[in-house]
């Protein structure tokens, strides 16, 4: 079973992949990170992130659903499954993690443009993030 | 051996790191251990612990955590016994018990409290799991403490028991925030609400510093009473005693 750091260092064989960490988005914290930093610092991007994650995980707009709504698993906290910021040579993908205990954390990987493959990446990063807490 | 101090506990943990020390170093508000100069694992009164956090969250049924307790305790190796008896993956061992870390270090650190002795060698039940160094649980709880004021700068919402304003209704706030305002009653107080809650109690304060900020929570109690005239020079504060000076008082005395 996985730990934090055996599921970053997953997350950074992903092609493409420059840097990866657990950040806890009401506190800010990085629980943990492998790779490069976005902008060299993990304390501070970590912090950024946490307030952008907030921002999102809080949403009452984003969270309502279409007609018929509550998707496949109403009720789940955050209601937001991930969010992803494309730059002009990157993406970062913030993945929500789920547990049964009190946590607020997503992974968060960072993603070279040209190397990258977002799809792929939304789906293992999915599959991580379930794996961590599940194993 | 108990050496005993008096230095700040920020400043004691600087220096048992710089020694690559191993042992329990007590403050007035919690436990800090440490393994080769690294924290691997911190108590607080105020903030639950991560069999607090497991079990009354369901995450861990109760037996299955006191039988991890049983059989690992002595050995020092709960969380490992947690994670091969199939009852927690690793990684959400190691997510809840940062969690637990961070939580209690906050109440340990990020407030000025002296540092009153350590044990050199004392190592916690629950055994390893990951462990951090000192520099960076420093830093974290100055910055948690930072991020608090800058939400809403009153640190009395943190410690007094909260009300909820009269008048005010709780439409339209995220899940979390509004069931930490269910449960403010006149009576509790945070560290009560996160208990009550299974929930860290930093992460429940930043909710109840943003619903102090929204006007929807206040203290239940005046945080600054009129004092009553007198011969008393004013700013002199009594209802706050040196516990430090006071344990090392008790100390001298049992010593003689």
């Amino acid at each position: 079973m996985p730990g934090i750091d055996e599921s970053l260092l997953e997350a950074m064989r992903l092609p493409g992949a420059r840097g990866a960490s657990l950040v806890d988005w009401i506190s800010g914290l990085a629980l943990g990170a492998v790779g490069e930093a976005p902008g060299g610092d993990w304390e501070a991007t970590a912090a950024e992130t946490a307030e952008l994650g907030r921002h999102v995980a809080e949403s009452g707009s984003l969270a309502a659903g279409g007609p018929g709504g509550g998707g496949a698993e109403p009720g789940k906290e955050p209601p937001v499954e991930d969010l992803i910021a494309t730059t002009g040579d990157a993406y970062h993908l913030l993945r929500f993690v789920s547990t049964p205990f009190d946590s607020t954390v997503f992974l968060h990987l960072w993603l070279d443009r040209n190397d990258g493959n977002l799809a792929l990446a939304r789906i293992r990063l999915a599959e991580m993030a379930d794996r961590l807490v599940l194993g | 051996m108990t050496r005993v101090t008096t230095t700040w506990t920020a400043d004691a943990l600087a220096a048992l790191a710089a020694e690559g020390a191993t042992g329990a170093l007590s403050g007035e508000r919690g436990i800090v251990y440490l393994k080769a100069g690294r924290v691997v694992h911190v108590e607080s009164a105020f903030a639950p612990d991560l069999g607090a956090l497991l079990t009354r969250s369901g995450a861990v049924p109760p037996d299955g955590w006191w039988e991890a307790v049983d059989r690992g305790g002595t050995q020092h190796r709960v969380g490992h016994r947690l994670v091969d008896s199939g009852r927690l993956a690793a990684g959400a061992l190691e997510v809840c018990h940062l969690g637990a870390l961070f939580d209690a270090a906050y109440f340990v650190l990020a407030h000025d409290t002296r540092a009153q002795r350590f044990r050199p060698g004392a190592v916690h039940w629950l055994g390893a799991v990951r462990s951090v160094p000192v520099d960076v649980v420093v830093r974290e709880s100055g910055r948690r403490r930072a991020l608090l004021d800058r939400i809403w700068p009153d640190p009395a919402v943190d410690t007094l028991p909260l009300t909820r304003v009269p008048g005010t209704g709780s439409a339209a706030l995220p899940a979390r925030r509004s069931r930490i305002l269910t449960q403010v009653d006149g009576v509790r107080t945070a560290a009560q609400i996160a208990s009550a809650l299974a929930c860290r109690t930093y992460h429940t304060l930043v909710e109840l510093r943003r619903l102090a900020a929204d006007g929807l929570v206040r203290t239940a109690v005046p945080t600054a009473p009129v004092p009553p005239p007198g011969p008393e020079p004013p700013g002199v504060v009594w209802d706050d005693p040196d516990t430090a000076l006071l344990r090392r008082l008790r100390d001298a005395l049992e010593a003689l």
